[in-house]
């Protein structure tokens, strides 16, 4: 595979320097607009560009004290975390926050400077829906099956899985699925890729992929490939980079990654990155955007692009540090 | 993890330098968004959110920033405390709610409608100018200002919170139609939606969310696969149909809407995907028998077939196929077997037989169409198992020349058309 890429001319080379510049440079941005704007996704943001330093094999490109109190600093009481301090908590950020800490290794500073686990653990259970089982994303009731996803994900990092009703919240996932072997938004909702993702990795944290059509759901998702190589997120869409990690994460799940072609999404992907000033696109020539730089790398990971560190497929976090904390 | 609010779509690179007019203006910009931010804090740090000023400022930011979910947080608490006629614990939150059973808030408001209404309505002063937040030609600048009018009596009590419901959901419309896939726009407009049934006599409940129909055909009309405005539409039927709205099914006006949205595009993969889901409860409704189900079948696949003979490229069209074809091959707990439920093994077969009959002659004019080879192959081999036998000679012989054209048209997926060789036992190239 390697020598694949040795061949991609110049400009397919994936510009790793470049890259790392960027995502250090995304907190100094303070003189921008947009820097302020986008303040509801700070803690999301730290994770992204902290998960695409990780797999650039660059983890100490963020200072880890500072990061820490960064997102001590975002905690609740209630021991949600905000997006920033003064933002309210929400389960998107709180996963974020156990991201985070997970991949620098300062669980122990949860415990002793911040709310501790349990609190979190708390936080996220109190948001199942017992009836159903699937989970609010706040306090104020919107549901989605990415929430289920972030709660799977975040407490079994904490290792408190046992909070919640993890055979319910698979009964709901399973009534996401649809006759195309995709999953939706909420039952009845048609298949769409990123939901995809979140409820073939819920139903592998919880050990249920028993319940996935493979071959149906792995049609459907290799279908996803287009012309010119990039994934699409449903039938008749364009392309977007964000879908090289939830289209290929899923397919990865379910073993068939082989079923689409590697090397043309490689190909789209490094089209889009900005090689001078870094970042990474949803389509080549256009702006970036850190979610778009990360999603971007983990999909190169995924498909084995030399120099990448390993990504888990089912967290989206360095595979040393999934196998750290959940000890595999 | 997955949210995509801030992240940028479809907008061209540009030169990042910025020349010094443009950085003064975007610091211009950014001293007058944080002065917003820093006043709203000020007051919700103090706690009182019934005061107008408040509320005032929520709508100035989130003009700014739809993203912004605190402050729609805030707008929230501003209504429970001081536009609404009295605060209803079933309108707040799931922690307020109830910590033991845990509901979402669509239940628990329309459980706690019938909390007392004792609770004091809040003296607003009606003292805030329109003009603090520099839009007074604006519709809701001036609603909040007159939904903050004391209103004592119950039935303009109810009045009054019929104006905020109805200023809430304009003042989101310009912003909805900005920001079409903002996840809090959608989920504060159904939060207001159940504030609607929790404060209002139901034939007026019903009435905002009979209207809020229109809002959802409007945002489909402009992005025809907006999953969101689909799932919005979806939830807003559901609520109708519900107890809540004293409702009845809407499976026909519903199944009509997806025959409209598919004669405007073929191609509208959501909108056969909602046809698919409204079939068993359309058929069950019209108490259909084992004919009527027939023939809702055939006419089903003769639309298919006839959309399939014009775009044979199109992947909505083969799944709607596919749906329909594996209500044939599937065992009856298939939703879609509600249309076939009746017909004999023999009769299957022949359906089956005859589509891909069918199917084939596409080849005639569409030889090159990898769709249609990948259908031949996926239905032939559900014949040979619908059948309990081997496949035949003859169509051994057609597999592996699909599955020879399949590789040769759609090189990209030919990790996938190897592991279909190796499974079917078919010979290698």
């Amino acid at each position: 595979m390697s020598q694949t890429f040795d061949q991609l001319p110049e400009e397919l080379q994936l510009a790793t320097s470049a890259h790392v510049k960027y995502i250090q440079s995304l907190d100094t941005r303070k003189d921008e607009y947009d820097y302020w704007l986008t303040e509801h996704l700070r803690l999301n943001g730290l994770y992204w560009g902290l998960t695409a330093l990780h797999l650039l094999g660059r983890p100490d490109a963020l200072p880890r004290a500072e990061t820490i109190d960064f997102v001590l600093s975002c905690q609740h009481d209630s021991g949600g975390f905000g997006a920033a301090p003064g933002h309210d908590a929400h389960l998107l950020s709180t996963v974020s926050a156990v991201q985070i800490l997970a991949t620098v290794d300062a669980f122990d500073d949860l415990e002793t400077r911040g709310k501790g686990k349990a609190r979190v653990g708390e936080y996220i259970a109190n948001l199942q829906n017992r009836e159903t089982g699937t989970f609010a994303g706040d306090e104020w009731g919107e549901e989605d099956t990415r929430f289920l996803y972030g709660a799977l994900n975040a407490l079994s990092l904490l290792g408190l899985l046992d909070l919640v009703d993890v055979d319910k919240a698979v009964s709901h996932v399973a009534a996401c699925a649809n006759f195309d072997g995709g999953y939706g938004v909420s039952p009845g909702a048609e298949s769409h890729a990123g939901q995809i993702f979140t409820c073939v990795a819920a139903l592998t944290i919880a050990g249920r992929q028993d319940l996935i059509d493979k071959e149906r759901l792995g049609r459907w998702l290799s279908e996803r490939q287009i012309a010119g190589g990039g994934l699409n997120g449903r039938p008749e869409k364009k392309e977007d980079v964000c879908y090289s990690w939830w289209v290929l994460s899923s397919l990865e799940m379910i073993g068939k990654t082989h079923w689409i072609d590697r090397d043309q999404l490689v190909g789209f992907i490094l089209r889009c990155q900005d090689p001078e000033r870094g970042g990474i696109a949803d389509r080549p020539g256009d702006m970036v955007d850190v979610w778009h730089t990360v999603f971007g790398l983990t999909g190169l990971s995924l498909l084995k692009y030399p120099g990448l560190q390993p990504v888990d497929e089912v967290y989206c976090m360095p595979k040393s540090t999934t196998a750290r904390v959940l000890g595999r | 993890m997955a949210d995509q609010g801030g992240s940028q779509h479809g907008i061209a690179r540009t030169s990042r330098v910025r020349t010094d007019e443009q950085r003064q203006r975007d610091l211009d910009r950014i001293a007058k968004y944080r002065d917003l931010e820093g006043q709203m804090r000020a007051l919700a740090d103090a706690g009182d959110y019934a005061r107008p000023d408040l509320l005032a400022l929520t709508s100035r930011l989130l003009r700014l920033n739809p993203e912004y979910y605190t402050i729609w947080n805030a707008r929230r608490r501003c209504l429970i405390s001081g536009s609404f006629s009295r605060p209803s614990p079933g309108s707040s939150c799931l922690t307020a709610c109830s910590s033991t059973s845990r509901t979402a808030t669509t239940a628990a408001s329309s459980t706690t409608s019938s909390s007392s209404s004792s609770a004091a309505t809040p003296p607003a002063p009606a003292s805030q100018t329109a003009g603090t937040t520099g839009t007074t030609t604006e519709n809701p600048a001036a609603a909040e200002q007159n939904t903050s009018q004391p209103q004592p009596d119950p039935a303009d009590a109810e009045a009054r919170d019929l104006a905020t419901i109805q200023s809430e959901l304009s003042f989101t419309i310009p912003l909805l139609l900005e920001s079409p896939k903002c996840y809090w726009i959608w989920s504060y407009r159904q939060w207001i939606l159940e504030q609607a049934i929790s404060r209002l006599a139901p034939s007026r409940a019903r009435r905002v969310w009979e209207e809020e129909l229109g809002l959802a055909s409007k945002m489909l009309g402009k992005d025809r696969r907006n999953f969101h405005a689909w799932g919005y539409r979806r939830h807003l039927v559901a609520r109708l149909e519900s107890p809540d709205l004293a409702g009845s099914s809407l499976t026909e006006p519903e199944f009509a809407y997806t025959d409209k949205m598919i004669a405007t595009d073929l191609s509208n993969f959501s909108a056969w995907h909602r046809r698919s889901r409204l079939i068993p409860r359309l058929l069950e409704e019209r108490g259909a028998d084992d004919e009527a189900r027939r023939a809702f079948f055939d006419y089903e696949l003769t639309q298919i077939g006839e959309a399939l003979n014009v775009g044979p490229e199109d992947q909505s069209l083969w799944y709607y196929h596919q749906f329909l074809i594996s209500s044939l091959t599937t065992p009856a707990t298939h939703p879609a077997a509600a249309m076939t439920s009746s017909l004999s093994q023999q009769e299957r077969v022949e359906y089956l037989s005859r589509e891909i009959a069918e199917i084939k002659e596409l080849l005639d004019d569409y030889g090159d169409v990898k769709l249609v080879y990948e259908a031949l192959f996926e239905y032939t081999r559900a014949l040979c198992e619908m059948e309990g036998r081997e496949a035949t000679v003859g169509e051994r012989g057609d597999l592996e020349r699909w599955l020879g054209r399949l590789r040769k048209l759609d090189p990209m997926r030919r990790g996938r058309w190897e592991d279909l060789r190796r499974e079917c036992g078919l010979s290698a190239e």
